[in-house]
Order: C-alpha cells, then structure tokens, then sequence
C-alpha cells in the first residue's frame, strides 16, 4: 500500500516534471536564431520567396508564440510528438526507430561500467593498500579525467586502425542483411563493443573509486568485526555483509548518472557514427529541426525519470530496510 | 620538400595497415561485388526525402538521379545528349523546342510514361515546387503536347541556355497520374518514389542505408547492369574514408571525402579518383563582402583584401589540389570563360598602400580595422576557410573576428545582409546565364532568400550586359558580352573569388563506365558495369 | 588552517597535483611569452612530425603548430573551467543557501527546479545553450555554469540544513541578528568547505565539457583550445595522429591534476572522511 502510494507521488511529480521541461524546451528552441523554413530552403542549392512562403505555412510557423505552445502541449497529452519538416516523417517514429540503438549503447555501457566498477572495486578495496590496489586506482584517475571523445579516437586508432580488431564505425555490417540471426546478434555486437566500452570507461572509473571506499568503508563496521568473531568465513562475509552493503550507494549513484550517460551518447555517437538519439540530437541542432528536438529532450527526460525509478526500485531489492522506511 | 615529405606519410601510412600481416582489403574484395553485381555506395547526409522533384539537395539528386529522369543527358563538354527525349529541334529564331519522347518508356508502378507527363511536370507540378524550374520554365509561352510523344516548349523570348534545363534534377519528370490535382508536399505518393529510371526503390532503413533495385522493365534494352546500389549512411568524415579503404563502400562523391584523405585513398590499388563529372556544377568559391557597409562599399579595400589572400595556399593547403585558384566570376570548365581580366597578386606592400591610401592607419599594435567573418557552417573545409581569412587579414593590419553559426542562423543572416564578410559557394548550372548572372544582377538583389545577389553588388552595365548575353543566340555574340562583363566584375570585386572547386569521386577500379556524363554520380547509372 | 595545510602537503598525490596544475597555470599565463606570436599562425609546412620543421608536437593540416595551440590552449580552458566554476557556485549556492535555510515552500520550490534540472542530460542541454545563443566565450561560460550549479545546490542545502541546526546558529538567532547576516557570517563559512571541494571538481568537470563541446564544433572560433584541436584532428588521425593525441594528453593532465588537487582538499578539509 504504501509502495502505491509512492509510487503514484512519483508518477505525478513526472508528469509535472515533463510539463516543465516541454515547456522550458519549446520555449528556448523557439528563441533561437534563424528561422527553420530558411534552414531547408538554404540546402537545396536555389531558393525564392514563395518557396519560403509554402514551408513557413506547411509547418505553422507563422503562428503566433503562444498558440504553437498550446498545441504543441495539447499534442504531447496524445502522445503526438509532432512532424520533422526537415526529415518528411512523424517525430515518434523517428525516435522510435533510433530509441533501440542508444538504449542498447546506454544500457551495455551502463552494466559494464557498474559490473566493471563494482568488480575492479572490490577487488582494490580488499586488497587495500597493495600494488594492485594502486594499480585499479591509478587507471580509474586517469580513466576519469579522459575527454569521452578522445577515448573513442584513441581506441579506433588501436583497435580499429592498427590491430583491425573491430570495426570503427556504424551499427552493422552492409553484409548483414545476408547474415543468420546468430551472425548478425555477433556483427551487432561487435560494432556495439568499442562504444559501449568509450561511455562505460569513466562511469566504471567513478564506480570503481566509489565501490573502493564504500567497501574500506562497510569492512571497518561493526557489524562486519562482529560477523569475523562469530567465526565466520572471509567468503560468508564478503557475500553475507560486504559486498551488498558496500554496493548499495555505488548503484544509487549509478541511477543518477544515466542523464549524464545519455548526454554523453551524444559524443559517442558521433564519434562512432552510432545511429541512435544522440546522434539524432546533434543532427537536429546543427539542422535546427524544432520538432524533434522538443520531442528528443522530452523523450530523454523520460528515458532518465524511469531509469532513475529503476534505481530506486533495485535499491529496496538490495536493501529491504529502505522498502520500510 | 613538402610534396616528398607528404607523399612519404602517405605511403607510411598505408603500409602500417599492410605491416600486420592482415590484408586491410582481402574482406572487402570478397563481397564487394555481392556476388550479383551490386554497388555499395556512400551517401551523407542522408536524404531527407527521395521525391526528387520536391528536393534537389546534393543527396537527393545523387539517390533520385538513379530513379528520376528528365528529357536530356549531357556530354562532359555540356552538349546534350538524349535520355527521356530521343531528339529534338529548335526553331531558327530560337523560340520552339520540339522534342521527341523515347516510346514505350513505362513508369515504376507500370504506367505507361507519355508527352502528358512531361507537359504537367514542366508547366504544373515543377512551376509550383522547383524554384529552379520555374524560373526557366516561366519563360515559356506555352507548354504543350502533340500526341502522346513530342513536346512543344514556346519561349516568350529566346534564350540560349535552354537546352540545359532539362538535366534531371533541374527539370525531374513526376507522374501526372499520381501527382495531378493532389498537394504535392504532402501527396500520399511521396512514400514511394516513382519514377522512370534504371533503379528503383527497394528499402529506405532511415539512419542506415538506402537500397535500390535495378528496374526489369527499363525501357533501354540490357540496362542497367547492376542489379542493386545500396546507399549507405555514413554520418562521419573518418569513417566514411576507412568504408571506401576497406572496400566496404566503393563509390564516393562530392565533399563524402575530406580533401587531406583523397590523395591517399586515390593510391589505393584497388580505388579510382576522377574529378570529371561535376562540370554541369562548377562551383566557384569566393569570400564575399557585404558592399552595403563600410569599409567595403570601397573598392580600394576590396582590391586590398584581395592582395591580402594567397589563392594558392587555399588550393593546397586547405583543398589539397582539389581546386584551381579562379580568376574570375565564371569558371573555366564552363563556357565564355575568359582568363583576360586583371590579376590581384599577394602582395602585402600593394594592399597596405590601399589602405594607406583610404585612410586607414594602423595603431600601436598595428591594427587598421576590426571587421567580423560569418564562418560558414558546414564542416571543416569552411572552418579553415575562415581561419585562413582571417590570418591572411592580419598580415594587412585588419582584424577579423570570426562569427560562428548553425546552418539556420547562417542562412538568415546571410540572405538578411546582417555580415560584414562570409564565405559562398555557388554552381554555375552549366551557363552564366543559369549559375552565374544571378549573383550579381541588382534585380537578383531579394531580402531573406539565399543564394542570390546577397553582398548588394549595382551595376547599370553589368545588369544590360548579362541580360543581352541571356537571349543572344549566337556562342560568338554571347562569348564577346560575357568577355566585357567578365572584365567590369574582376575590376571592381564584387567578391573576392578565391578557387573553382573540384569535387573527388572515388570508386572501385573494376567499376566501369559509371561517369559518363557532365554530371557525373548524378546521372542515372545505366551504364555502370563491372569489368568483365 | 595551519593543520589543513599540513594535511594536504602530506598527501603526495596532492603536491604531484598541485605542481602539475602550477605548471599549466604558468604556461597558460606566459604562454604569449613562450609561444610568441598567435597560434593560428600558419608557422610551417602542412603534417609535420613531431620534431619536423623546429614544431617539436608537429603540425596540423593548415602547418600551424600543435605546440603552440596546446599553449595557448590552457588560457581557454582554464579561463572556461573556472569562470564557468564561479557562475555555477554563484547560482548553486544562492540558490542551495535560500533553500535551506529558509525551507518549507520555498525549499521545496527549490529543490523541485534543482530536480528538474538534474533530470535534463546536462551535456544536451548545453550543446543546445551554445548552438541557440551561438558559440562564444560568455555563451560557452553561461551554458556550462546552468548545467553545472545543480550538485552544488543540493550540496549547499544539504550543509545549510545540517549547520543552522547547530547551537551557535540558534545562539546567534536568539540574539536577533537578522536572517541575512546569519546566514552569511555563521552558517555558510561553516558550511563551506565540501562545497570547495566539489567546486574545484566542478571545475575538471567543466573544461571536459568545454572540450567536448569545442570537439563538436560548438568552440569559440577566435579561440584556440584543445577540445577543438582534437576535433580538428579527429578526421586526420591516420595521417596525424600527433593533432588530437597531445592536444588530449593536455586536457587527461589538466583535470587529472584538478582531480588530485580536489581529492587532497577534500582530505584536508574534511578530515572526518579522511580519516576512515
């Protein structure tokens, strides 16, 4: 009952959260220099008058302000994300068809980032003060003060450049349309892995910092000196107390980086030629394609909201207490 | 020295690939070919539509050349060359074209294509959504059809570019059965394009690649060869050139490559680079100032400015050899091109003097003026391009403070007047008359529409000149105006023409016959074959 | 403060930091010194080696100095890092400080914002800042500063929470100060110091995005900086690998030694943490 309740508390701050960010959106876009029938008719090399004329009126754009906000909102409350003039197609489908990709990108870099932190974490903190240890830490400092995009560019040159390992670009090979299912989970998964491993790198240096000293954190606790006089064995408590316990902040501090991930897919994208919403994104401003945009941000405010009532969620699976609480 | 050096990073470079052991092609050949004949090329930015008579953006005209098809084709030296029309006549007084339509020639969706087509392309549907189109259809008495297979175009007055207007993406055929009476923009039949071209739509994965299949009722018996070309989005510069080294794509075109990647993919044993094909475009390439503001309503600071750039350095260092330095309003692959005109040399001592000489001194730091460059916002090349404007100013006692934008911003200041200087790159469209006259006619001088008379340039005679050239019929008379006006223009600047662009295609060698036409990777591709 | 210091000059990591950070202070500051002359000159020939032609980093496609735009590089990025740094502490904790030591609605109002604006990914927000208000200096500062005052602000409420309940706040209410001054002398100068710590991260935090929205395109133009350099030489990094390997060298180091420098400060400051 009371997680009900909970959760509807949540459900209305997200649809109040979501009415705010459409319209700050819809209103920054819209101050924008430059005027989006321009941004068209600039591209296709000859241009007049009356050519601007019929785009300005074909998409609205001579509507008042306030009356392009009221419909737009109006059409969010159907889930009418609107039309892309630039691109010809409805904005929800050209989210949907790009929502797969970055999901998959944002999703593999998240767990490998939090099950390579966690990992590389505990390892360091149980082996506190060894060379190991300084090993891990070292690498996570240097991880986490790398611009994203230039880890990308240094892992094409090795990997893609020099070894020829895996491709340095795009979601799948021309190929693929040939290939059996099991072939192309492979090709995919294959251009998947030098992205993901670029947006996971400096979350798992984060997490890897953070699981460290939660875990020296959680050994000096009581409970876990009472725990080793009970006579219990090093890999009771290691599972029975350390580890959960020392886990729970790096994952709560996880659920609140994903908005932070998702911005960083951006890059990512762009440096990998990834064919998912950050690169959508970028394309949309430099395009100044108002429609998706707005439909992008809500979208990724979204994706960001339910990831982060994930976290919520999975911390009371690790931690019940909270669930109480 | 440099061309060694360079050369010697080019060759290191290649052979790192080959060092490992691996052979970097030895998966691309494999299936290069499909095993059926196909072609895999590149395309960026990804078409936003494919209804070539809606959108003659470079993509668009590139995939939906493949698809559409005008009345004429043209040689590289621009004479025409028939493609929907077999022949055709004009009248002596230079008034009526008569063309004659291949028979049997049947739509995508198996519409038999006739003269009623043509007449609603030209005299309707293009009127209304080709800017292009209608400004040289408008010249058109009257448009009709005699029969199902000859077109009568009538002119109001003669003019001698005609034949011109009728390359695919200037004039594409659209189906009068689909299309009449509908709202073009929004015509349920702009889900599919439907064409009468050698290929036709098979699948359009938005954001990964575009596919089309030859067509098995194209009216040109054995053609087309290939039997699929697949269009590829590749959004990034670095990817696209390791796609064409690996031979995972094996044609690129227009600016796909960036020019510092040419030379050395162009090595390749297994690449071909021409630069034919782009002759219909010509693009000339200028800095252009606002003649609207001071300091550079005076032609004294213009010329200084001119004495300031080192075309040159341009053509190597910022297009790599893929340029020419231009020396005037018209480029050379075009006709009535006329290299007598005055010549800026670089010069740092003659364009001080200029400046001297209006007044403007150089302060303490040795600052003349503060002038702002609009950089313009569509990649690299223009980025250096700004970059280099403004070194090259400096060496002059002008300070320029570079403006960045995006591509909306860019186009509403520039067509607004609201700049100083930027950068502009127009296609002469195989005749002044079509390309060039346009950019400095005073009637051409239009508030928020791009791509005109934006830098505001007057001139009483350059106007009567160009406008007699347009409806003289002779190449003589026409050569000889286009000379005079050619000489009033480089005297006095209007902008500060820089090169005649090159664009690099890049294909696979076994590839044959697949430029054949002036405008090269937008032609049709009915010929295109593999070696046998 | 004297212990503080003791604390923080007994942390190696903290001096390496610190020297580090020195350095490309003065680098960045006589950096018109050391590399005369503008970077933007086209100094040599096109692709140089490293070592070629007197350019011991090389040169880029235009024959301008790798060294000299990685010079002249730490002014912008420095100059970015902490300007923006300042605007977001500015709002953060004027923002954190109204909200807790005031609470009910206004806290709540607030903290509502806060969220909103952390639920928004932040680097899409400021790429979108820097392209509608187009990319300068100041537009480059104000985009960083509004995605980056949120932690702060919640930091700063967290502390002010925590402090105002304290009996020498309470004391100094009861002698009827006025909200203001208590705020000001008692409760945020003991409030400040994790806020100092995560400020000097925030400003490692803020150069990252600088360069990334420099390597996007998004830079200054009449600036040199090295998340531009590395975009410059993202499309030639067969050719020249030297064009974004050392102009990204420059950036890991930078906010490595920022990093270092805060982890210390940290320690110093709050030594409670330090000690476990």
């Amino acid at each position: 009952m009371i997680i009900i309740s909970r959760l509807l508390a949540k459900l209305t701050g997200i649809v109040l959260a979501i009415l705010v960010i459409a319209t700050i959106n819809f209103t920054l876009v819209h101050s924008a220099p430059g005027d989006p029938a321009s941004v068209i008719a600039g591209q296709s090399g000859a241009t007049d008058e009356k050519f601007l004329a019929d785009l300005r009126a074909e998409y609205g754009l001579d509507q008042p302000f306030l009356v392009q906000l009221g419909t737009y909102i109006g059409k969010i409350a159907r889930l009418d994300l609107g039309y892309s003039y630039r691109q010809r197609r409805p904005v929800t489908d050209l989210i949907l068809e790009r929502l797969g990709p970055t999901l998959m990108l944002t999703l593999s870099a998240f767990f490998l980032s939090l099950i390579g932190g966690v990992t590389c974490g505990a390892l360091a903190g149980l082996r506190h003060g060894k060379w190991s240890d300084l090993a891990i830490s070292l690498v996570a400092l240097l991880l986490y003060a790398t611009p994203v995009f230039w880890l990308g560019l240094m892992l094409v040159l090795v990997f893609s450049v020099q070894l020829e390992w895996l491709p340095a670009f795009g979601y799948s090979d021309m190929r693929s349309d040939s290939f059996g299912p099991l072939a192309y989970a492979w090709d995919v998964a294959k251009h998947l892995f030098l992205p993901a491993v670029t947006l996971g790198a400096i979350y798992m240096a984060v997490y890897t910092r953070l699981m460290r000293s939660s875990l020296i954190e959680v050994a000096a606790e009581d409970h876990v000196k009472t725990a080793r006089a009970k006579g219990l064995g090093e890999a009771a408590i290691l599972r029975g107390h350390m580890l959960r316990n020392a886990a729970l902040p790096v994952v709560a501090f996880a659920g609140l980086q994903v908005g932070a991930m998702v911005g960083g897919a951006v890059v990512v994208e762009t440096v990998f030629s990834w064919p998912g919403l950050g690169r959508l994104t970028f394309d949309a401003v430099t395009a100044r394609d108002y429609p998706v945009l707005l439909g992008l941000f809500l979208v990724m405010s979204v994706m960001v909201i339910a990831v982060n009532l994930l976290t919520d969620l999975m911390q009371r699976l690790i931690d019940p207490r909270m669930a109480v609480n | 020295m440099l061309r060694r050096d360079f050369t010697k990073l080019i060759l290191a470079s290649g052979a790192a690939g080959m060092a490992g052991g691996l052979n970097p092609f030895g998966d691309g050949m494999a299936y290069a070919q499909s095993g059926n004949g196909g072609l895999t090329a590149i395309i960026q930015p990804e078409p936003p539509i494919l209804i070539l008579p809606l959108n003659q953006q470079i993509p668009v005209g590139v995939v939906g050349g493949k698809i559409y098809e005008s009345l004429l084709s043209y040689d590289f030296d621009l004479t025409p060359k028939p493609q929907l029309a077999e022949s055709w006549e004009v009248s002596e007084d230079g008034l009526t074209y008569t063309f004659k339509l291949v028979e049997g020639v049947k739509w995508h969706d198996g519409a038999p294509f006739t003269a009623a087509d043509v007449v609603f392309s030209c005299d309707v549907m293009l009127k209304e959504v080709h800017p292009r189109a209608r400004a040289n259809f408008e010249r058109c008495e009257s448009i009709t059809a005699d029969g199902d297979y000859t077109v009568i175009f009538k002119l109001k007055e003669p003019f001698a570019p005609f034949l011109l207007a009728f390359e695919t993406s200037s004039a594409p055929i659209a189906p009068k059965h689909l299309y009449e009476g509908a709202d073009y923009r929004n015509a349920p039949a702009n889900d599919t394009p439907v064409g009468t071209g050698p290929f036709r739509l098979a699948e359009w994965v938005a954001g990964s690649h575009i596919r089309l299949e030859a067509n098995p009722d194209y009216y040109q018996e054995g053609k087309p060869h290939l039997t699929e070309i697949y269009y590829r989005v590749i959004p990034d510069g670095a990817a696209r050139a390791v796609a064409m080294e690996t031979g995972e794509a094996q044609l690129s075109q227009f600016s796909d490559i960036e020019t510092f990647d040419v030379s050395r993919l162009a090595e390749l044993p297994h690449l071909e680079l021409t630069t034919k094909g782009y002759e219909f475009f010509s693009p000339v390439l200028w800095y252009e100032p606002n003649l609207r503001r001071e300091p550079f309503n005076d032609v004294r600071f213009r010329k200084a400015m001119m004495h300031l750039l080192d075309r040159q350095i341009i053509v190597d260092r910022i297009m790599f050899g893929l340029a020419e330095p231009a020396t005037g309003p018209i480029a050379s692959t075009t006709k009535f091109y006329d290299a007598d005109v005055a010549n800026y040399d670089t010069s740092v001592e003659k364009a001080t003097a200029l400046l001297d000489e209006m007044g403007l001194t150089p302060d303490a730091s040795g600052n003349r003026i503060t002038i702002h460059h609009l950089v313009v916002p569509f990649g690299e090349m223009w980025t250096r391009l700004a970059e280099y404007f403004r070194q090259a100013m400096s060496a002059g006692g002008i300070e320029v403070v570079l403006d960045s934008t995006d591509p909306g911003g860019f186009a509403e200041t520039v067509s607004n007047w609201d700049y100083d200087t930027t950068c502009n790159m127009l296609y002469q469209f195989g005749d002044p008359a079509l390309g060039v006259a346009r950019s400095y006619i005073s009637s051409n001088i239009r508030k928020g529409v791009m791509f005109t008379n934006t830098e505001g340039y007057e001139n009483a005679e350059v106007d009567r000149l160009f406008s007699e050239a347009a409806v003289q019929t002779t190449e003589e008379a026409r050569q000889e105006l286009y000379s005079a006006v050619q000489k009033i223009l480089v005297d006095e600047l209007p902008v500060l023409w820089m090169t005649e662009q090159k664009f690099a295609t890049l294909h696979d060698t076994r590839i044959k016959d697949l430029i054949v036409s002036a405008t090269g990777v937008n032609a049709n591709f009915a010929e295109a074959h593999y070696a046998s | 403060m004297n212990e503080t210091l003791r604390t923080f000059l007994s942390r190696p990591a903290g001096i390496v930091g610190l020297t580090i950070l020195g350095l490309v202070c003065v680098v960045a500051l006589l950096a018109p010194v050391i590399s005369p002359g503008s970077p933007w000159d086209m100094a040599g020939m096109p692709f140089a080696r490293p070592g070629e032609g007197g350019m011991w980093l090389g040169s880029d496609t235009l024959g301008r100095d790798v060294a000299a735009g990685v010079i002249h590089g730490a002014r912008v990025s420095l100059l970015i890092g902490v300007s923006s740094t300042l605007a977001a502490l500015a709002i953060g904790v004027t923002m954190g400080a109204i909200a807790g030591f005031s609470g009910g609605i206004v806290d709540l109002i607030i903290v509502r914002v806060t969220e909103v604006f952390q639920t928004i990914p932040n680097f899409v927000l400021a790429i979108l800042l820097v392209a509608i208000l187009t990319p300068s200096l100041t537009t480059i500062i104000l985009a960083i500063a509004l995605v980056s005052w949120p932690p702060l602000a919640r930091l700063t409420r967290a502390q002010v929470m925590s402090v105002s309940r304290r009996e020498f706040v309470h004391a100094a209410r009861c002698q009827g100060q006025s909200a203001v001054s208590v705020l000001v002398r008692h409760v945020l100068p003991n409030a400040i110091s994790p806020i100092i710590v995560t400020g000097s991260l925030t400003v490692a935090a803020a150069i990252l995005i600088e360069a990334a929205l420099s390597f996007m395109g998004l830079g200054d133009p009449n600036h040199m900086s090295w998340g531009y350099m590395v975009g410059a030489g993202r499309t030639v990094i067969r050719q020249a690998w030297w064009m974004s390997v050392f102009p990204g060298l420059a950036i890991l180091i930078t906010v490595v030694a920022i990093n270092l420098v805060g982890e210390a400060l940290n320690d110093a400051l709050n030594p409670r943490i330090a000690r476990s």
